[in-house]
């Protein structure tokens, strides 16, 4: 009885707000719709995936890459949930002192953790499955076999996860605060896995515009063909469902199974509650960190603590420092494919334009964090007002921190732009200023709407849990000046192009009319954004109560 | 040292105001202790006067500087303990304090100076380079006092500062009160505690819904031992007075 209880908390607890609010089928409603649409999407991806792959002969060899690719990727998510639910999560502490014991809580959430594998299982290897038979042309009996294959695709990353649980929380509890150590970590892993997606996307890219050939050379063909023999043992995931060598995939994967749950028993056994108490004890810990007693200026005073404040969090140094870190790989990538596109589908003249557009998209979501500037003081919100310095130097001081990142990002943007020759110096540095004029710009409103209504809706470890309606907003202000921008100079240029006369004068439409029309969005956005910023300030600051 | 003139604060959405034609003044080396019920005005009149809250009218000066004209000169004059204790937990310690100082402007001899007298006053010489999230509850409220006091302003305020604390650090934090006004200073706390404010104080301030109700000399003779039935007599209501009845009698019987 307590087992049901306790799963109905931890699904209720996950789909907390939905329950309350009176629109909340309609949420519902809208989930379900949205997740189709994913699923629908990953099932046309799919579809492009396997065909590419089939024009080179190598369908096979990559369900096995793409099941290993899910494996890891479930492991790794199965890990980092098994952590989260079993050992870090608040309510542990809370159970604890209710009359249920630790079996029941253990199994409660060892149930609510299977529910969520299978969901995501489910949801994402399905439509590659459908989109693999649709390519070969499979019948009724691959179809009939997907349910099993989800199921260990299901099982064994679950059990894996909870044998290695604890070593990876044991690892991760003793770099939890390098924090430098974390965002390069981070930074290098996000980039890589973009780079990576990139390369693919490119590559589906251009199979789409001419599918009559391979995209892949031979030597490539013959790599991915060794590879795909030594991927065990996920390459037996896929031989289940072709029916391939059954007799060594059922027992191996029968065997996997065995092994990782007599393992998790153990593991559980024996580790479970002690690793829980200690984890209990570790979650509140905190660093120690040796400094003199040192006088600095106050606009310094304010940026250090400011950094200190975002750098000392994971969740916000994710959110900034890496996405930051990780732009021009992501800007030199998307550029490559976009320009390439736009150059095929109407003409070089847009390449600018889709340039502009690339960054100013990439610089939305890293200015969006400004949107937060009020909310993240939280509790110590009463500090900026009772602190004898004037509101205006105190948000001035975030605002120049956002500034020298996004100075730094984008400077660092445009040099890859120019070094990789996809950008003349000269438009670089125009680009360069654009895309900081519209970034300051858009930090400004972003701080103003966090301003107007701020979110002081913090986690137990003062830090904005949910991202708030002015994210949203700053996010959705981004993405519309990124597009106005960016189709302003596609279009403007490509008429200049064309030699535009425009209407009832003589006057001929030229390339530096594109630059001077640009400019001058971006200042009018500037200027705009400067007096929405400053406009009774201080008034609506003091309004703030918290 | 503090001068608050007929001050009216009503929140954004609510139609009474909470506090209405307040009238403080405060001398200096006094303790000036701040009573009332729950929900009487009296963390809001806190909050005026530390520039946290806008309020209606009135005027509120600190070491002669209008809260509202001249709010920078006056804070700087004020140092302010709130009644969650709230600091920026991702700081240690002393990060803390010093990020406090360097926005009042303390220069280095005396902020090393007083963060080891304090520090060493409030026994936390072991957690000061700690993570403050790691702090206890009372060790969060000696910081944050450490953090008030560290530019030693003329004007020290304390919202509920007694709340939750043991014995001896309770004791630590009036010594320090009664030190800090043996320097010249001015101590404005705010508290439920009668026995405490009886001993430690110079004059109290009762407020009832809002208004002032007195302000007692304790140094008049009788004052003291009548604070808590002057205060009772004042603040309760209706309801008070039954509960209290009802609790008396339930005692009679136990005892009989």
């Amino acid at each position: 009885m307590n087992i049901k209880t306790l799963l109905k908390l931890e699904l209720k607890n996950r789909m907390k707000g939905n329950s309350q609010s009176k629109y909340s089928w309609l949420k519902s409603i809208f989930t379900v719709v949205l997740v189709a649409v994913a699923v629908y999407g990953l099932y046309l991806v799919a579809e492009i995936f396997f065909e590419m792959f089939d024009k080179a002969g190598i369908a096979y060899e990559a369900l096995v890459i793409l099941y290993t690719v899910f494996f890891l990727f479930m492991c790794f998510i199965g890990t980092s949930s098994t952590i989260k639910v079993l050992y870090y999560k608040g309510d542990n502490e809370i159970l604890m002192r209710y009359p249920v014991s630790g079996t029941e809580v253990f199994v409660s959430k060892t149930l609510f953790l299977i529910i969520t594998q299978f969901a995501v299982t489910a949801v994402i290897i399905t439509p590659f499955l459908f989109g693999y038979a649709k390519t070969m042309e499979l019948g009724e009996e691959f179809y009939k076999m997907i349910p099993v294959s989800v199921l260990f695709m299901m099982f064994i990353p679950f059990l894996l996860s909870n044998i290695l649980a604890i070593p990876i929380m044991h690892v991760t509890n003793r770099i939890r605060n390098k924090f430098g150590l974390i965002i390069v970590g981070l930074a290098i892993l996000v980039t890589l896995m973009f780079a990576v997606y990139m390369l693919l996307f490119n590559k589906m890219v251009t199979f789409m515009n001419d599918s009559e050939f391979s995209v892949f050379s031979d030597g490539f063909v013959q790599i991915i063909k060794d590879v795909a023999t030594y991927l065990i043992p996920t390459k037996y995931f896929a031989d289940v469902l072709i029916g391939h060598e059954l007799y060594i995939a059922y027992p191996v994967l029968i065997g996997i199974t065995g092994i990782s749950l007599v393992g998790t028993i153990l593991v559980i056994a024996k580790l479970y509650p002690k690793t829980l108490l200690n984890n209990i004890e570790v979650e509140g810990s905190a660093f120690k960190h040796k400094t003199k007693n040192r006088r600095r200026p106050i606009f310094v005073a304010l940026l250090h603590k400011e950094f200190l404040q975002v750098f000392r969090s994971v969740n916000y140094s994710f959110q900034y420092f890496v996405l930051a870190c990780a732009m021009p790989v992501m800007v030199y990538f998307c550029n490559n494919i976009t320009m390439q596109l736009g150059k095929d589908q109407i003409g070089e003249q847009i390449a600018l334009g889709m340039t502009l557009l690339v960054m100013l998209i990439f610089a939305t979501v890293i200015t969006s964090f400004s949107a937060t500037s009020v909310s993240r003081e939280g509790d110590n919100f009463y500090h900026t007002k009772v602190a004898p310095v004037s509101i205006t130097k105190q948000l001035f001081v975030k605002f120049f921190m956002y500034l020298l990142v996004s100075v730094i990002a984008n400077g660092i943007c445009v040099g890859v732009l120019i070094f990789t020759k996809q950008v003349m110096v000269g438009v670089g540095l125009w680009l360069f200023v654009i895309v900081e004029a519209l970034s300051i710009g858009l930090t400004l409103t972003s701080m103003r709407f966090d301003i107007k209504r701020p979110y002081f809706n913090l986690s137990g470890e003062g830090e904005v849990v949910n991202n708030n309606a002015s994210t949203t907003l700053s996010v959705a202000l981004g993405f519309i000046v990124a597009i106005v921008e960016g189709v302003l100079c596609m279009f403007l240029s490509y008429l200049a192009h064309d030699g535009f006369i425009v209407p009832g004068t003589e006057y001929i439409l030229t390339e530096k009319m594109m630059y001077l029309v640009c400019s001058g969005f971006a200042i009018i956005f500037l200027v705009c954004s400067i007096f929405n910023y400053c406009f009774k300030l201080r008034k609506t600051y003091d309004k703030i109560a918290k | 040292m503090l001068e608050i003139s007929h001050l009216y604060k009503k929140y954004m959405n609510s139609e009474r105001f909470s506090v209405e034609d307040l009238n403080l003044s405060l001398k200096p080396g006094e303790i000036f202790g701040f009573l009332g019920q729950n929900g009487a005005g009296k963390s809001t009149t806190i909050k005026c006067l530390t520039g946290i809250y806008p309020f209606n009218s009135g005027s509120i000066t600190i070491c002669g500087h209008d809260i509202q004209k001249d709010p920078i000169n006056a804070k700087l004059n004020m140092g302010y303990v709130p009644d969650n204790h709230s600091v920026y937990e991702k700081l240690t310690g002393r990060e803390y304090v010093n990020y406090t100082a360097d926005l009042y402007k303390v220069s280095k001899r005396d902020r090393n100076e007083r963060f080891e007298k304090y520090v060493n006053q409030f026994k936390l010489m072991k957690a000061v380079d700690n993570q403050i999230k790691s702090y206890s509850h009372g060790m969060k409220q000696k910081i944050c006092i450490i953090a008030a006091l560290i530019h030693n302003p003329k004007l020290w305020v304390l919202d509920e500062p007694m709340m939750g604390l043991d014995h001896q650090s309770m004791v630590e934090i009036l010594k320090r009160m009664d030190d800090h006004c043996a320097e010249g200073n001015t101590v404005f706390f705010s508290s439920h505690n009668l026995d405490l404010v009886s001993k430690i104080c110079d004059r109290v301030a009762i407020i009832k819904d809002g208004r002032l109700q007195t302000v007692i000399d304790l140094h008049v003779k009788g004052n003291k031992e009548t604070l808590e039935t002057t205060f009772c007599k004042i603040t309760a209501t209706e309801q008070d007075i039954i509960n209290e009845a009802s609790t008396l009698s339930r005692n009679i019987v136990l005892h009989d």
